[in-house]
Order: structure tokens, then sequence, then C-alpha cells
């Protein structure tokens, strides 16, 4: 009966999927006039010869996200902002749990994994860190590059336990201080342009990076002959910060030890 | 050059060894009957059948020349990769089979002698 019920589902859903298949074959498949779009991002996106529509950086996807749609992006972190915030306020009421008397040479795993994860984790942060500062140039950027951050933290909360982190000062307000922080820089990336605009006395847009034909302000493209897309490297890197922290933040919160939380909770 | 004939012979035979590894590994991980044999099996893909195929498409990358310039990024971009995962899966399954052990959920079965624990040595085996 119970490979009968298995069989009939299994076949139900190759059917389903097929009807889905030939169903959006005919609709979901991009025409033909779409491709004039991609043409169009592919020739902007780094085009020193048309200066008014070229965002300076080689990296298409990281121009689209933070350039042609940034507003959309700046939600995004908003949104996630929102998201770490509601975890704190899920986590609200515990007690710092620290036991008085604490071997940390006992905590965790063992000395092979521990030696390993000393070798590993500084790679981690420096890969995390190279993807988000290349983030205009190669594919990555700063919610890549700080996703791979974060493995670092959640390796080390693993094996060395949560103990080892919080004495070093990570902790849960010492990373909402650097995502603040993070937020408020991409903020006032969003704006730069646009204040360097109000006192140049030219028009300017919000959200802006290059000079347009209309908005003859733009944030700088090389520092020192090294390509940095405007405003694209500086939101990579507050992005990095942020969502490092954010990303910290939770994991910190999800390996509360439940002791914690004894006592009735509360202030 | 006999050199880069060399290199990309002896980087072809290392990937074939780490493909009939890992056909090996595959083939005891659906085998062997429990839990450390079967981890086992997994470590030999991770170390034959991963790591020593990547030093094979490094020596292969060093000696393709149509590859230019950017040979030396997939050969060093290859070892970089195997060493991590020289340290890397070693320490993954020492992990795991040290919190099965503690946990003590797995007889230790073919057992011949076990100092850390000798209640969960189950001695004998050998057909299953």
């Amino acid at each position: 009966m119970k490979r009968l019920v298995g069989l009939v589902v299994i076949i139900l859903f190759i059917l389903a999927f097929s009807l889905l298949l030939v169903v959006a074959g005919g609709s979901i498949v991009p025409g033909r006039e779409v491709r004039g779009l991609a043409r169009v991002y592919l020739n902007t996106s780094y085009n020193p010869w048309s200066p008014y529509f070229t965002v300076n950086s080689p990296e298409s996807v990281t121009s689209v996200v933070w350039d042609y749609r940034g507003l959309d992006t700046v939600f995004e972190t908003m949104v996630f902002y929102l998201a770490i915030i509601g975890s704190i306020a899920l986590a609200r009421g515990y007690r710092k749990y620290i036991p008085a008397k604490l071997d940390y040479s006992k905590l965790g795993l063992s000395v092979i994994v521990k030696t390993v994860t000393r070798i590993t984790a500084p790679l981690i942060i420096i890969v995390a860190a190279s993807i988000a500062l290349h983030g205009h140039l190669t594919p990555g950027g700063g919610f890549q590059g700080g996703a791979t951050g974060a493995v670092a933290p959640l390796l080390i909360l693993i094996i060395f336990s949560q103990y080892y982190l919080i004495r070093r000062g990570v902790r849960k307000e010492s990373m909402l201080i650097v995502r603040s922080l993070g937020l408020t820089g991409i903020g006032i990336t969003a704006i730069a342009v646009f204040l360097a605009g109000l006192v140049a006395g030219v028009h300017a847009y919000v959200l802006q990076n290059q000079a347009k034909a209309t908005a003859p302000v733009s944030a700088p493209a090389y520092i020192d002959n090294q390509l940095i897309s405007g405003t694209l490297w500086f939101f990579n890197i507050f992005e990095f910060f942020a969502v490092l922290a954010g990303f910290t933040i939770v994991l910190l919160l999800l390996t509360i030890p439940e002791r914690a939380y004894q006592g009735g909770g509360g202030e | 050059m006999i050199i880069e004939e060399v290199l990309v012979w002896i980087g072809m035979i290392v990937v074939g060894v780490g493909a009939f590894a890992d056909l090996v590994a595959a083939i005891g991980f659906n085998r062997f009957r429990n839990f450390y044999l079967r981890l086992h099996a997994a470590t030999i893909g991770a170390i034959w059948g991963a790591f020593l195929p990547l030093i094979g498409a490094s020596l292969l990358a060093t000696g393709c020349y149509c590859l230019g310039e950017y040979r030396w990024f997939m050969a060093g971009g290859s070892l970089v990769t195997a060493l991590l995962i020289l340290i890397l899966a070693p320490a993954g399954s020492h992990a795991l089979a040290r919190a099965t052990h503690r946990a003590g959920i797995v007889p230790v079965e073919p057992c011949i002698v076990d100092h850390l624990d000798e209640k969960q040595c189950v001695p004998g085996g050998g057909s299953g």
C-alpha cells in the first residue's frame, strides 16, 4: 500500500511537471524583444565612450543591483535589517549566561578540528573581503561577501563555543553597532552625489552614480588610477559589514543556551 | 617540449586514478554496513577522489600551453583548493566520527580494540 501511494505520487508529480513545462514553454520563455534590453545593459555597464550613460563597472550584475535599480537594493537592505531587528525582538529577555568557572579548552570540539578552524577561519574572512571589494570588477558584491564571511563566526560558534566569541567582543550589541554603521554608510553613499550637487549648485539625483547629461556631478570612478566605479565600491563595502554583522547577530541568537532563558525572562 | 607532454600525461593519469577512487568510494558508500565503514568510504572519495584529481588538474593546466597565461590561474586555483580539501576533509570526518562515538549510537563493528570505550567494541564480524 505504502509503495503504491509513493508510486502514484511520483507519477502525478511527473505528469504535473510535464503539464507545467508545456504550459510554461509557450509563455515564460522570454521573447526576442527582451534581448535588446540585455544589449543596452551590456553596452552601458562599462563604456568610457558614452560617459553620460555608463556605470564605469565591468560587472553588469553589480551595475544593475547598485546603479540601474539602486533604490530596490537599498530597500532590500532595509528588509534584511528589519528581519534582524525582528529576530532580536524575538530573543529579547534573555540573561547573559556565562558560567562562573569556564574552562575554554574543554568547550567545543576536539583539538584537531579547532586547529583546522584556526587556519581556515581567517582565510574565509579574506575570501569574503575580496569578494566584497572586487564586487564591481568580478562576480560578487557586498551581500555575497558578507554571507561568505558569516561562515567564519558560524564555524567558531560551533567549534569553539559561543563564549569564545563573546569573550572576544563579538556580541550582539557590538555587532548591532557595526550593522547600523554599515546601513548609515549605505544611506550616506546614496545621497552623497545629491549633496555634492546641492553644494555645487547643479542638478543631481539621489542614488546617482556617474554624471548624466542633465546632472553633471558624479562619484569618482577612479582612485589613484584604480577603478572603483563611483558609488558601487562604497555600497559594496558598507553592505559587506552590514550583512556580516547581521548574520553574526542571528547566529549568536540561535546558539543562546537554553539556560540563559531560565528564571522567567524579562529585563 | 617534452616536459609539458610529461606534465599532461602525469596529470591525466592522476585524474584517472581519482575517478577510479571515486567509483570505489561510491560502491563502498552503498555497500558498507555501518556508519564508521561508510565514513571511511566517504573519506576515500574526499582525499583520493577530490584532492588527487585537483592536483592532476593543476599539473594538466601547467602543461597545457594552449591555455596561455591563464593556465597559471587554473593551476594555482586547483592547487589551493586541493590543499584546503586536504586540511578540511579529515577534520570534518574526524568531527563526525568523534561525535558519533561519544554519543555511542553506533556499535563499533568489526572491532579489534577500542581504547576509548571498551563497551562499544563488537569483536569479530567480517561478513554481513
